[in-house]
Order: structure tokens, then sequence, then C-alpha cells
């Protein structure tokens, strides 16, 4: 492939990401009406911003960007109340493409060939976890719609996740291993 | 192999512990569903890590190429594990180039240790220019064999080592790399080539062996020399009967034998001019390859003084041997910074016979070069000066007025140190980049014979 071509699959996947980024900040604010919908579109802008520079430059924004789009879709969730936002998977589907698309455009070096075969796995890699996504998030909702997760049980589960999840943060956040190579 | 893990993966579970943590403490469901999807894939992956086992091997498919050749190298990828995705990274030296529109192209930092003409050589020299690379990601299957064939064009003379090769295998998911740096050792010489000399410099005297040049002295050969009366011993074939016949006694002819010369190429490479058409080390290199094939060509015994920071030399010698001896020697020529003071004194005396015909290859620039040569001429070697000129007379001169008055002070200065060994007897000849090595040998020949040194 010549490094045009090349050039033009980094250049479209960050364009494609800052698509399903502008679709995750634009979402939440038919969902708020009244005062809050100004400071919400600033924080729509502000998440684009930052999402668009992660996706097509500094890859290093592609935390703050994840943070202030679920920010945004957080406002949305505490001023429905009661009510379940039955779109949850599809926003924590997109925000996992948004974030695997920016990810492939940083990796998308014009200076190497990717062969036919690995663009076509890490293409079905991607859709096949943004459909995986849709399938959790929907069985979170389902779990949390269960009658027998009611009170001291429910929080139980939520500590218990969320202690999991800090303790794959310590894990991740461990000295790397180094191997000899062999020979 | 290193494994990394890549900057996603700490987005991935800082967002979604904040995200949980958020959802948790404000009792919304819909957080933790659109956490859920970063975590459980961070999960996946770590679950899903395992080292890859590659194993890569660099060949060329020779060890001897032509300047302007193409030469495939060769990378065998064995995987015993798969392998989603595998960057190969192969570092091509300055003085090579990967393939037209290939991935190679990305311009590294020039590297100066290890470098060829630049890059990854035998000898480290001063690199030229920047190193480049060729990259290509694969994806291997467990058990899977396969080799990638990279065309590599020679644009440089010198000897390099191929197989300086960068791997990065990437995981399903992305999160992790690993890493290893393949420091391969494929050799390859790429050799000048040399240039098709119709005349070279003849040499004022001979050796006894026989060969191509017509020698001063009188014995058995073909070219008439003169005429004297018989002898006792003479051979009657060698009787001039006309010359008898005018002068009533007998005459017989004398004739020139063909003898051999030994030639010595002195290589002045104690500094390196580079500019815009070129560098005055390659052009001395270049000069000397096609002047050693072509003296060994006429039987002729070529020798070679590579006379700069690090002394290398070779006897004269003949035949084909000889030849790739000399090429192989010139291949790790270099300039090799050094301010102590070199003289003729430490080479060996059997480098430089007596009667040798020493044709110096020098930019004339460093002060220990210059004055070998005076100790040549004053030692009574047959020199022929060969000056590559580092000027550029085409290309203006920088700094303005100052700099094309410090230009023209420096050609004043080379002019008279040319002057100077004309006058102590050596054929001096400047080689600008309008000219070719075979009409400064032609000069050289006609300044020897109006100098009087040169037969015929």
């Amino acid at each position: 492939m010549p490094a045009p071509r090349r050039a033009r699959t980094r250049l479209s996947c960050g364009l494609a990401a800052t698509a399903v980024a502008a679709g995750l900040a634009a979402a939440p604010l038919a969902a708020v009406p009244g005062r809050l919908r100004p400071a919400l579109a600033w924080l729509a802008a502000l998440g684009l911003v930052l999402a668009a520079a992660a996706a097509l430059r500094l890859g290093s924004l592609l935390g703050p960007a994840l943070v202030v789009l679920v920010a945004e879709h957080a406002v949305v969730a505490v001023r429905a109340g009661a009510r379940v936002d039955a779109a949850a998977p599809l926003v924590g589907a997109g925000l996992l493409l948004y974030a695997e698309l920016a990810s492939w455009a940083r990796e998308a070096n014009p200076r190497v060939r990717d062969e036919r075969a690995v663009l076509t796995t890490r293409a079905a890699v991607v859709a096949a976890s943004t459909l995986a996504a849709v399938v959790v998030g929907a069985l979170v909702l389902l779990a949390a719609a269960l009658p027998a997760g009611e009170g001291l049980a429910r929080l139980a589960v939520g500590v218990v996740a969320t202690t999991a999840t800090l303790a794959l943060v310590a894990v991740v956040a461990r000295p790397t291993a180094t191997r000899a190579p062999p020979g | 192999m290193t494994r990394r893990p890549s900057a996603k993966i700490a987005a991935y579970v800082g967002v979604a512990a904040l995200t949980l943590l958020a959802g948790l403490s404000l009792g919304r469901p819909e957080l933790v569903a659109v956490a859920a999807p970063l975590a459980v894939l961070v999960v996946a992956g770590l679950a899903g890590a395992r080292d890859p086992e590659v194993d890569a091997e660099v060949r060329v498919d020779r060890e001897r190429a032509l300047v302007g050749d193409q030469v495939t190298v060769s990378l065998d990828l064995r995987a015993a594990t798969r392998v989603e995705r595998l960057e190969l990274l192969l570092v091509v030296p300055p003085g090579m180039a990967g393939p037209d529109g290939g991935p190679g192209g990305s311009r590294l930092a020039p590297r100066r240790a290890g470098g060829g003409p630049g890059g990854s050589r035998l000898a480290p020299r001063r690199a030229g220019g920047g190193t480049r690379t060729w990259a290509v990601a694969v994806s291997l299957a467990a058990g899977e064999e396969r080799t990638l064939d990279v065309p590599v064009t020679c644009h440089r003379w010198g000897a390099y080592w191929l197989g300086d090769v960068h791997l990065r295998a990437h995981d399903r998911f992305r999160l992790f790399t690993w890493e290893r740096h393949l420091d391969g050792h494929a050799p390859l010489k790429v050799f000048p080539v040399p240039d098709a000399l119709r005349a070279l410099v003849s040499p004022f005297e001979t050796q006894v062996s026989t060969g191509s040049h017509v020698a001063a002295s009188r014995g058995d050969g073909i070219e008439f020399a003169d005429l004297r009366p018989f002898l006792p011993g003479d051979r009657p074939r060698s009787i001039n009967w006309r010359a008898t016949a005018r002068r009533g006694t007998l005459m017989v002819n004398q004739r020139h034998p063909e003898r051999a010369t030994d030639v010595v190429l002195f290589l002045d490479s104690f500094l390196d001019v580079r500019g815009a058409a070129g560098s005055t080390l390659d052009q001395a290199v270049g000069a000397a390859a096609s002047l050693a094939s072509a003296y060994l060509r006429q039987r002729d015994r070529v020798g070679l003084v590579s006379f700069g920071g690090f002394v290398q030399w070779l006897q004269p010698g003949s035949g084909q041997a000889a030849l790739y001896r000399l090429l192989d020697t010139l291949m790790e020529t270099q300039v090799f910074a050094t301010a102590a003071w070199k003289g003729i004194r430490h080479l060996p005396p059997r480098t430089l016979p007596a009667k040798a015909l020493i044709v110096a290859l020098t930019p004339l620039v460093d002060e220990r070069g210059v004055a070998a040569l005076f100790d040549l001429l004053a030692r009574g070697y047959d020199l022929a000066v060969v000056d590559i000129s580092p000027l550029t007379p085409a290309a203006p001169a920088g700094g303005g007025e100052w700099g094309e008055l410090a230009q023209r002070l420096w050609a004043l200065e080379r002019e008279t140190l040319r002057h100077r060994y004309q006058r102590l007897g050596a054929a001096v000849v400047e080689w600008t980049e309008a000219t070719t090595l075979q009409q400064v040998l032609l000069e050289v020949e006609a300044c020897r014979r109006h100098a009087g040194l040169a037969p015929g």
C-alpha cells in the first residue's frame, strides 16, 4: 500500500472517531431543556475538541476526552431522576468505538505498511467489541432492573465491581515486566 | 521481548474506575453500563495477553555488490504462537535505499557510531546522512513461517552490516506491545563501479618482471631503441642488415623490453570534504578502485596506502586476488579524526618498493598528508598527484564578500602548493567536478612528459 493511502487510513480513522465523538457530545443536548443546556453545550464543545485532538493529534488526551463525554451523560442521567436511560448501552458502545477508532488513528503510522489481513482483523475486532459493548451495557441495565438486587446487595455488588476496577488500575500501573530475548 | 502497556489501557481503566465510582455514588446504573464495556475490554485483554514467541533472521542474497546494484534482504519469521500484528522495522543504512514508494522512507536521526558511510558499517565513520527505515506489519498464525523480501539499492560504496531489525508485536485489543531488537550480522560489501580507463600514468622506471610498459632500458622487446655494433653472443636475428650494409660492419638492433611496474595508490584519508557534488573521499576511493583495476589488468603490481588517522596498507601484488584484497581494504577506508602526527616512517618499507610509481589521491587539505607527499618526493619516488579539489567554482562561497575572498585565498594557497610539488618534480593535476578521471590521468601524463619525467 503506498504511503498516501496509509496516511488516508490514519485520517479516515481520526475523522470517523471525531464523528462518533460529535454524536456522543450532541446527543445529551437534546435531552436537557432549559437553562442547563448552554452549560452542557460548553461541556459538549470541550469534549468534542478534546476528542478531536485525541483522535487526530494528541493521543494522550484520550482519557480526558472520555471523561468529559461521560460527564456530559452523567449530568443527563442525574437529571432524569428515577427513569433509567435505556440508551446507556449505546452510549457505552459509542464511547468504546470512539476510543478504538482514535487509538487506531494514532497507531496507523504512515511509515508502516499494514497487510490487508491485519487491517481486516483490526476492523473486525473493533466492530465485535462495539457490538459486545452494547450487549454488556444491556446486561448491566437488565441486572440493575432485577428486583433481587435491591438495597444493600446492589450496593455490595457495586462496591465489589469498583474495587475490582481499582485493582485493575493497580495491575496495569505496575512496572512492566522485561524478559530477555531468547538466544 | 519487552512488554509495554499501551497508552489507551490507562485511559480505559481510569475512565472506567471514575465512572463506576460516579455510578455507585450517584446510584445510576446507566453510568455502570457506560463504564462496563471499557472495563470488560481491559479484563479480556489482560486475560488474553500472552508473550508472543517469534523468531526472526535476516539474510542477504549476496555478500558483494556494486554501486547501483539491488540486493535482496530476506527476513525469515517463525511464530510459535499467534501474533495479531507484528511490525518489522528494517534499518536501511545511509548509502542504501529501500524500495521506491515502499514503506521505508522514514528518516531517523543520523547515527554516529556503527555508521557506514553513515549507518551500520563495519567500521564507524562520520555520518553523512540520516538512517532510513523500511517497515511492514503482518499477522502470523501459530506455527507459521514466512519470508519477507526487501529489495535494497546500493547507492554508495562501503562495508555494511544489514540486519538491524526492530520487532514490535501487538495483542488483539492493542493493549500491550512487545518489543525486541535484532542486531543481525548480514555483511554486505558494496564496491564502486570502476571507470573504464583507456590511458594510465606511465611509470618512470619499471621492474624486472614482464609487463605492458615499454621500459627505458634496453633488452628483448618489440619497440626499437637503438643500433650498436655486433658483439659475440648477439643473436643473428638481431642483425640490422640495412644498417650493416650502409656502415660496412655488422650492426644489431637494440630494443626496449616490456616490463611491469609497481604502482602504489596513496589515499589521503585524513579529511573528507563534502560538498554538493559529493565527497572527496568518495572520489578518491572510486578513483583508486578504477586505477587498481586498470593497472592490474595490464599485469602490474598494485599496492595501497590509506594514509590518514587510521593507516592501512597493502603490499603490491598482482592478479585477481590482489584486486579483491585491495577493494576489501578500500571499503574499510574511513576518516578517523586524530591530532597525532603521521609520517611516511610509520609505513613498512616494503609497502613502498623502490622504483614504484606512486599515484596520490588527495584533497591537499591536511598538513600531514601534504607533508607526507613532500617526504615521498624527497626520498626520490616517482610521484603523480591527483588533487581532488574540494573547491566548487560553480557554487558561490557562503559568507558573502568575505567568504568569496576566503575562497579565492584558499584557491591561491592550493595553487602555490601545487607549484611547490611541481618544482620538486611531481606531476600535480587538479581534479575538479567538471572533469573525469580519464581526463585527469591524461593531463598528469602530459604534465610528466612536459617535465621530462615520463618515457616517450
